[in-house]
């Protein structure tokens, strides 16, 4: 796609060097200053580093040999895969269901955007007390099927998988939900009525026109819901802190947080933070390729 | 035009007001009732005293359990006025920056073909992952050897906050505006051109408007997090004048979860004002396609 | 068009707030200005520390500002924030960079290393050069000393301790008597048995996220005050053996059952409200949380009592101690213009009434002579204080003295050890390691 109006690349710098320079200043560069600190000694966060580590590359074979960090990988891709399906699934569903009726759509856009704006203290109180093991909200209403107490841990070993990832699908469908409606809405009328003229309906109008024109608007999806997933904290701290049980629900984000801030390892917090990163642009690489972007000329 | 669609719509309506209708407003309505019913709950916890809260927390406050008390000891203890300006300040100001600057950006980068455009891309879905503690010394250090940190003056300070929240944003931003305006057809812009507007003016124009609905949903959820942004606020906010709404409501209803009823109040009290500025701005969201670039 | 009357909209409304917040930002200045010129002193000072808005001693914190502004004339400009990692990062940050404030109240612990080896904070000594009456209200032992040079730096209010709270009415319905003086451990299993028998649980402890305060105390009964901050080099040697016997008794604790049945998965908050609902007995935690108890159930339900003993404990020596103090930064001492200023400031926060008010739950003091006992303590206070009066000795936790990661590593593999995956030596070897 080579318009001819963008063949002049002169205005491009005009475009780029204000958000490069910014990004370059307050992210690439302290980014750069991370690398160095995952070779050198760190004791708290805030305090200068100690000289170099002995050997110099000592964080990485301690990360390679972390069997909590395998766990927080292995844990943040299967979260990464429920995302996809889930948050950025269920959202396609709604929004192009909302898309399709009239009344009340101003009414569910309103109402889906919710949980993103509470905080996550909130929403992981929220959820303790409907999973709570002692009179929580789920186990009382599973009371009303069985005439007995019903005393599940949902924290426990095989359980602790769901109860940690269906509040965080919950919480960011709205997120994928508010993404992709506006890009249902930046296609032009013009289409539907040609569609209409030509007597598509309703199925052949999702699968020829919609889904098509989204392609973008779902690749896009894709990227945040994989820097999501290796970023996400909030909401699996307040609801498992530190792995909990038993050392099984790491996740990259979490784990990180609590090498740095917990344990105070903050070179080796360094370390995993540019592991998530390279882990991070290789997955999105990959999904560019699998998923290649179009342009429309 | 609008007619004969509407008239069209109304037709496939009533032959299809059927089941099929009827199922996707269940579904609809279900999920709405789960995503609503939480800040109902937070609503009504505001009103409770707190020792009732852990004990009865799905109960409505009705009666006795009813109380202001939450409210008046948020407003009492700390100057809650200040920080929703404070707030506002910073996050207005964020929003505004990065819905600019990451625009002129995604637009330079979805429409040019340049060598390197493919490291530039992946540069920027990298630095969405940085986390907020590894930039955060760096920065801090060099925000003060610019002398614009722990300072008693109120703008120098927003503007500590505020440079590296546009710089947290921009990523995010520049790529979900990318996606949009790549998808949007080029045909418009090569009509601008051929009637004699320069690339400056074909932005302004063309791009801009049409693609008004993405500006719109990035301001929203930059606005969103610069707001909820607690770490940076920590780090750069100190004095009590100072303090945004988040984290003026932090302190006070503290990690622990102690005092339930205060944190509900916190809850709505921070919430509020987002609500609103999503309820203004959706309006955005919706389709708008000025008739005008159509024709153009 | 919309676009361009919205960015017209949100730019009117951001000018509007810059003028307002303008305004505002005006008024105060000018406050502060017509304050120090009107009164004798005038000096301006930044005081930092964590009485954030939600700790208990807020008001008290504020009240004493306010009295120390009129008696002096001085400005203070205050900053605080709760005690967590992200303010103990922003303190060092200051350090780091040289915008530390003039008061500091901050750890006296190993978190207040690097600023004793900078020298970025005045030794109490240095200072009693210039007045020698300065901190003479407090017992020198206990002013916290640093753990770089063993001198004292910081002036402590109230300190903290960790004891035994225990549920009268759990007590009362399974036949178990109140613990007092004397308390064996031999005592407590069995009255854990009756307890578990009745129905009750008869600990409420999370071992997931707080086994620190039963690892305190069960250390201190296997190896004794002489022994009890060292900390283990091998497996063997005398810290070695108390720390492994220690775990092990906690051990002992979940496998006859007498924790909650999530007390592996379930987090503090949950299974402490156990206690306040009438459904476990026994907890062992420190005193800040008894502004918990006066919140979540009724104080006078609850005993305040010494943890059960083994031989090499006696039940008059409790773990607790005094963890932070107001110090005095070099940038501020060097100032003349401030030193004044600062060390009265310390001097009036911590005089005998202020530092008697901060410490009204029943808290450790380092005055010389005691805490002025507050009239108004509720029932709990009152078993404290009676407990308080008969302690023979306090220590402080061995696991302040261990790196964040060795103590991460630890208390992380508590529940590991109890669930069987891991043994109690394998723990003790895997911190030894870190």
């Amino acid at each position: 796609m080579n318009s001819m109006i963008y063949k002049n690349k002169k205005p491009l710098l005009v475009f780029l060097i204000p958000a490069f320079t910014i990004m370059l200043i307050y992210l690439y560069y302290p980014f750069a200053m991370n690398i160095y600190n995952s070779f050198s000694d760190i004791k708290g966060l805030g305090r200068a580093a100690t000289g170099l580590n002995s050997p110099w590359y000592s964080n990485y074979i301690e990360l390679f040999s972390d069997q909590k960090m395998k766990i927080a990988v292995l844990n943040t891709l299967k979260l990464m895969l429920c995302t996809i399906v889930f948050q950025v699934g269920i959202a396609l569903v709604l929004a192009l269901l909302i898309d399709n009726i009239r009344i009340g759509k101003n009414f569910f856009r309103i109402a889906y955007f919710f949980p993103i704006i509470i905080s996550a203290t909130a929403l992981g109180l929220l959820f303790n007390l409907i999973f709570l093991y002692d009179g929580g909200m789920l186990n009382n209403f599973l009371e009303l099927f069985t005439r007995h107490e019903v005393l599940i841990d949902w924290k426990d070993k095989s359980r602790w998988m769901f109860t940690m990832f269906a509040p965080i699908m919950w919480q960011y469908i709205g997120f994928y939900f508010v993404v992709i409606i506006t890009g249902l809405n930046n296609i032009s009328s013009e289409l539907y009525e040609a569609a209409a003229i030509d007597g598509a309906s309703g199925f052949k109008c999702i699968r020829y026109i919609k889904l098509p024109l989204l392609h973008n608007v779902l690749c896009t999806c894709l990227i945040l819901a994989i820097t999501g997933s290796l970023k996400v904290f909030d909401l699996p701290w307040t609801m498992m802190p530190t792995g909990m049980p038993l050392d099984q629900s790491w996740l990259t984000g979490t784990y990180m947080y609590h090498v740095t801030f917990n344990a105070s390892n903050v070179d080796y917090g360094s370390t995993i933070a540019i592991v998530i990163v390279l882990l991070g642009i290789v997955i999105a690489q990959i999904a560019n390729i699998v998923f290649k972007e179009k342009d429309y000329c | 035009m609008r007619n004969k669609r509407k008239a069209s719509t109304e037709q496939t309506l009533r032959s299809r007001l059927s089941f099929g209708l009827i199922i996707k407003y269940i579904i609809l309505t279900l999920w709405a009732f789960t995503t609503i019913y939480p800040f109902i709950w937070v609503v009504q916890n505001s009103f409770k005293p707190k020792g009732m809260i852990r004990s009865n927390s799905f109960a409505l406050p009705l009666g006795k359990m009813f109380t202001w008390e939450n409210y008046t000891t948020a407003f009492e203890r700390v100057n809650i006025l200040g920080a929703y300006v404070n707030s506002l300040v910073i996050s207005i100001s964020v929003t505004f920056l990065v819905v600019i600057i990451a625009g002129i950006a995604a637009y330079g980068m979805a429409r040019y073909s340049f060598r390197g455009r493919r490291i530039l891309q992946s540069a920027i879905v990298a630095s969405m992952m940085f986390p907020a503690f590894v930039t955060i010394i760096p920065v801090f250090r060099m925000q003060f050897s610019w002398g614009i940190v722990n300072t008693s003056s109120l703008p120098l300070t927003w503007l500590s906050v505020i440079l590296p929240q546009v710089a947290g944003n921009l990523a995010f931003a520049i790529i979900v505006l990318m996606g949009y305006i790549s998808s949007v057809p080029i045909v418009l812009e090569e009509s601008a051109f051929l009637e004699g507007c320069n690339i400056y003016q074909i932005f302004i124009r063309i791009v801009l408007p049409i693609a008004k609905p993405s500006f719109a949903t990035v301001a929203i959820f930059t606005f969103l997090w610069s707001y909820n942004d607690l770490f940076t606020q920590m780090f750069f906010l100190r004095y009590k004048e100072t303090f945004t709404i988040t984290r003026l409501l932090n302190e006070i209803s503290s990690r622990s979860g102690v005092n339930y009823g205060l944190m509900a109040a916190a809850v709505v009290l921070v919430v509020l004002p987002v609500l609103l500025f999503y309820i203004i701005l959706q309006k955005q969201i919706i389709k708008g396609i000025t008739a005008g670039a159509v024709k153009g | 068009m919309k676009m361009k009357k919205l960015i017209a909209l949100s730019l009117t409304i951001t000018l509007g707030v810059f003028t307002l917040a303008g305004c505002g930002g005006k008024t105060s200045t000018d406050n502060t200005g017509d304050k120090s010129a009107e009164t004798k002193g005038g000096a301006s000072i930044t005081v930092v520390s964590s009485y954030g808005a939600d700790d208990g001693n807020r008001g008290n914190f504020e009240e004493a500002v306010k009295a120390y502004e009129a008696n002096t004339g001085n400005t203070v400009k205050e900053s605080a924030s709760n005690a967590n990692e992200e303010w103990k990062a922003s303190v060092h940050a200051d350090f780091e960079v040289g915008a530390e404030p003039d008061v500091l109240f901050f750890f006296n612990g190993v978190d207040s290393n690097p600023l004793i080896e900078a020298n970025a904070v005045v030794s109490i000594e240095e200072i009693r050069a210039e007045y020698p009456d300065y901190a003479s209200n407090m017992k020198e032992d206990m002013m916290g000393a640093s753990p770089v040079d063993g001198k004292n730096y910081s002036v402590p209010v109230n300190g903290f301790w960790e004891a035994m709270f225990c549920n009268k009415t759990v007590l009362e319905k399974s036949g178990v008597t109140i613990p007092t003086d004397g308390y064996t451990w031999d005592q407590f299993l069995a009255d854990c048995e009756k307890i578990s028998a009745a129905g009750y649980t008869p600990i409420a402890v999370s071992f997931h996220e707080v086994p620190h305060y039963w690892f305190e105390y069960c250390v201190l009964n296997n190896g004794g005050l002489a022994n009890h901050l060292n900390v283990p080099a091998a497996l063997d040697d005398e810290a070695g053996k108390a720390w492994v016997n220690g775990l092990s008794d906690m051990k002992e604790l979940y496998d006859k059952g007498y924790l909650p049945d999530n007390a592996l998965s379930a987090g503090d908050a949950e299974t402490f409200q156990l206690m306040a609902e009438d459904k476990a007995a026994f907890a062992v935690d420190g005193s800040w949380k008894c502004g918990w108890f006066a919140e979540n159930a009724d104080p006078a339900n609850f005993v305040v009592t010494t943890p059960p003993t083994k031989e090499l404990r006696k039940s008059t020596e409790l773990i607790g101690g005094i963890s932070m103090g107001y110090y005095i930064t070099r940038k501020a001492w060097d100032d003349e213009s401030k030193r004044d200023a600062c060390v009265e400031f310390v001097k009036q926060m911590t005089s005998d009434e202020v530092v008697s008010k901060f410490s009204s739950s029943g808290n450790v003091t380092a005055l010389k002579n005691g805490a002025i006992p507050d009239p108004n303590a509720n029932e709990l206070i009152k078993t404290v204080t009676e407990m308080n009066g008969k302690v023979t000795n306090v220590i402080g936790a061995v696991q302040d003295t261990i790196s964040g990661e060795q103590k991460t590593d630890l208390f992380g593999n508590v529940k590991i050890v109890c669930d069987g995956s891991m043994t109690v030596e394998e723990a003790v070897t895997s911190m030894l390691g870190k």
